[in-house]
């Protein structure tokens, strides 16, 4: 695991399974005192549901009932699909508008404007104008994943190095050519940022969609769960979320360190060794 | 008075004796009227479908309905912002408090870790059912959901405000025999600060997503369900006006942590710095003047 999202983490380190029999330690320390505090009436099992009931209720859910997998299916869909478009777009509008100084001087007030607006808000004009379809969530996701790679790109071509511009001209390389081989390599780790943050922001987008309008989903699910108050069932879909966002997180983790090597230590040795490789076998 | 309203009257003025910066301004309001009267143009021709984008002028008249014909806007406007600054607080109260924490001692950062990153990787907006099962259809259910999500982007950014104390620094302290309170409030907070604030603006914008979106999933009041409403009546031109209200709302509240990160770290900020280095110098002279006085 990258242990960038925590700060600090790092330092004199005991054996792992130290470490880890210790974290459980607790975990099951904590689990024990809710369930004790559930089960001997303290808390209300209607709306603190007992650890052995949240965990006993994935059962159903996956697998004897099975009701999760649709839902999950749909929402998947829309995360993925609306994250692709979003990025896309994004970044290559970004391209566009990094391009000529004066479309991206004009066009600075609107996306200060949009950037304003909170997002996920426009979900129900998107519900009035597309229909209750697959076409409103994914717009709602799309629009949700469009604005940190746009603006990160943005301002990472922005910022590029006018030296190495220059020298690129006075080598005689086309635009196109410095946009490939300086500008853009240049501005990855932003544009990465960016689209690291996009897919943080899809799953949440696409769940908004589906509490506004929607009949299946996650969303859809675990509000249906919450209304009849069965609560441990609740519980064991926010559970899954929060195995699917952190899958999500750690696989885009997984593709920045492939797409930007050269910003950690292992990915360069490993490229560096391709390529000498590959140079090798020409000579 | 140094005021921002201030700040930017001088700085228009500077600006616009600039002939650049005059040609500019003409193009963009040239390109803004053009925009405006292209749309307004189709939407009075029938070109666009006024269910889907109502003419400029509809815009308008709908604002002019909400804000001073029915007024119905202002209370909806109160309660989210309510709730998303309560939430705010809060969540950031929390935050803070567990950052502190976990800066201060290892063994609880490596402890508290797991439980933060899972809940940053949550959806927070996915807990919305679950938290109105828990504190009702009421305000409480959409603060509480304003205070998850404000909650790890002031954890991170205030732990690791905390982490980059300089360790030069830190030695110096020690070496001149600083207590350990006197070295977190004089050293680390001070250091902290800024990163502190970039999490507080961008937990404040979050706040009143994380209201609005509590209110899209069930409320009776709110500037959220007000839009829903709106747009359920196909009324999309009430709807919009509303969306800009509340990215009027947004940038307001951006503006107003920005003019508190002005003041608190006003070492991060020239002007700032001149004004508060001028206030302390008026005060040590004063004080001066007082012992001379004092002393002849």
């Amino acid at each position: 695991m990258n242990d960038d999202m925590i700060p600090g983490l790092s330092g004199e380190e005991s054996p792992l399974w130290k470490r880890a029999l210790k974290h459980t330690a607790i975990l099951v320390a904590l689990l024990a005192i809710w369930e004790f505090l559930t089960a001997s009436g303290y808390a209300d099992p209607l709306l603190f549901p007992r650890p052995s009931h949240i965990f006993g209720s994935f059962v159903p859910l996956y697998v004897t009932q099975a009701i999760v997998w649709e839902h999950l299916w749909v929402t998947m869909a829309n995360v993925l699909a609306g994250f692709v478009v979003g990025t896309i777009l994004g970044i290559s509008l970004a391209i566009l508008a990094g391009f000529s100084e004066t479309i991206h001087r004009y066009m600075k007030p609107y996306v200060i404007v949009l950037e304003a607006t909170p997002r996920i808000a426009i979900g129900p004009l998107m519900l009035a104008w597309l229909g209750f379809g697959f076409g409103a969530k994914l717009a709602i996701v799309t629009l949700v994943c469009f604005f940190a790679p746009f603006i990160n790109t943005l301002t990472a071509i922005l910022s590029a190095n006018p030296a190495q511009v220059e020298l690129m001209r006075s080598l005689g390389a086309s635009k196109w050519q410095t946009l490939t081989k300086v500008i853009v390599p240049d501005a990855m780790p932003m544009i990465m940022a960016g689209i690291r943050m996009a897919m943080a922001s899809a799953l949440g987008g696409a769940l908004v969609a589906e509490f506004i309008s929607s009949n299946k989903g996650m969303g859809v699910l675990l509000d249906n769960l919450a209304a009849v108050l069965n609560m441990a069932g609740a519980f064991a879909t926010l559970l899954s979320l929060t195995l699917i966002g952190y899958i999500l997180y750690a696989l885009m983790e997984r593709i920045e360190s492939r797409v930007i090597f050269w910003q950690n230590e292992a990915g360069l040795r490993r490229v560096s060794a391709r390529r000498k490789r590959a140079w090798g076998a020409t000579s | 008075m140094n005021g921002p309203a201030q700040r930017m009257m001088i700085g228009m003025i500077a600006r616009a004796a600039d002939p650049v910066f005059r040609r500019r301004a003409f193009t963009h309001v040239t390109i803004f009227a053009l925009i405006i009267g292209v749309w307004e143009w189709a939407g009075r021709t029938g070109r666009l479908n006024d269910l889907i984008m109502p003419a400029p002028s509809a815009i308008t008249e709908a604002f002019w309905r909400l804000y001073a014909v029915t007024g119905e806007v202002y209370w909806h406007f109160f309660v989210t912002l309510y709730e998303a600054v309560a939430g705010f607080l809060i969540g950031a109260g929390i935050g803070m408090g567990l950052a502190i924490a976990a800066a201060l001692s290892l063994g609880f950062r490596r402890y508290i870790a797991p439980y933060a990153i899972a809940l940053n990787v949550t959806p927070g907006i996915a807990v919305t059912p679950i938290f109105i099962a828990w504190f009702g259809f009421g305000w409480s259910s959409k603060i509480a959901l304003a205070a998850l999500i404000v909650f790890f982007p002031v954890f991170v950014n205030t732990l690791s405000g905390l982490l980059r104390t300089d360790r030069d620094t830190a030695e110096l302290f020690r070496a001149l025999g600083a207590s350990k309170a006197q070295t977190f409030f004089k050293l680390m907070v001070p250091n902290a600060a800024p990163m502190i604030f970039a999490g507080f603006k961008i937990a404040m914008t979050s706040a009143l997503v994380g209201a609005i979106v509590a209110e899209f999933a069930s409320a009776t009041e709110g500037i959220g369900i007000l839009m829903q409403r709106y747009s359920h009546k196909l009324d999309i031109a009430a709807s919009i006006a509303v969306l800009l209200s509340m990215s009027l709302m947004g940038l307001l509240l951006f503006t107003l942590m920005e003019e508190m990160d002005r003041r608190v770290v006003f070492w991060k900020h020239q002007g700032r710095l001149d004004a508060v280095a001028r206030k302390r110098h008026r005060r040590w002279g004063g004080l001066a003047t007082e012992k001379e006085q004092a002393r002849a």
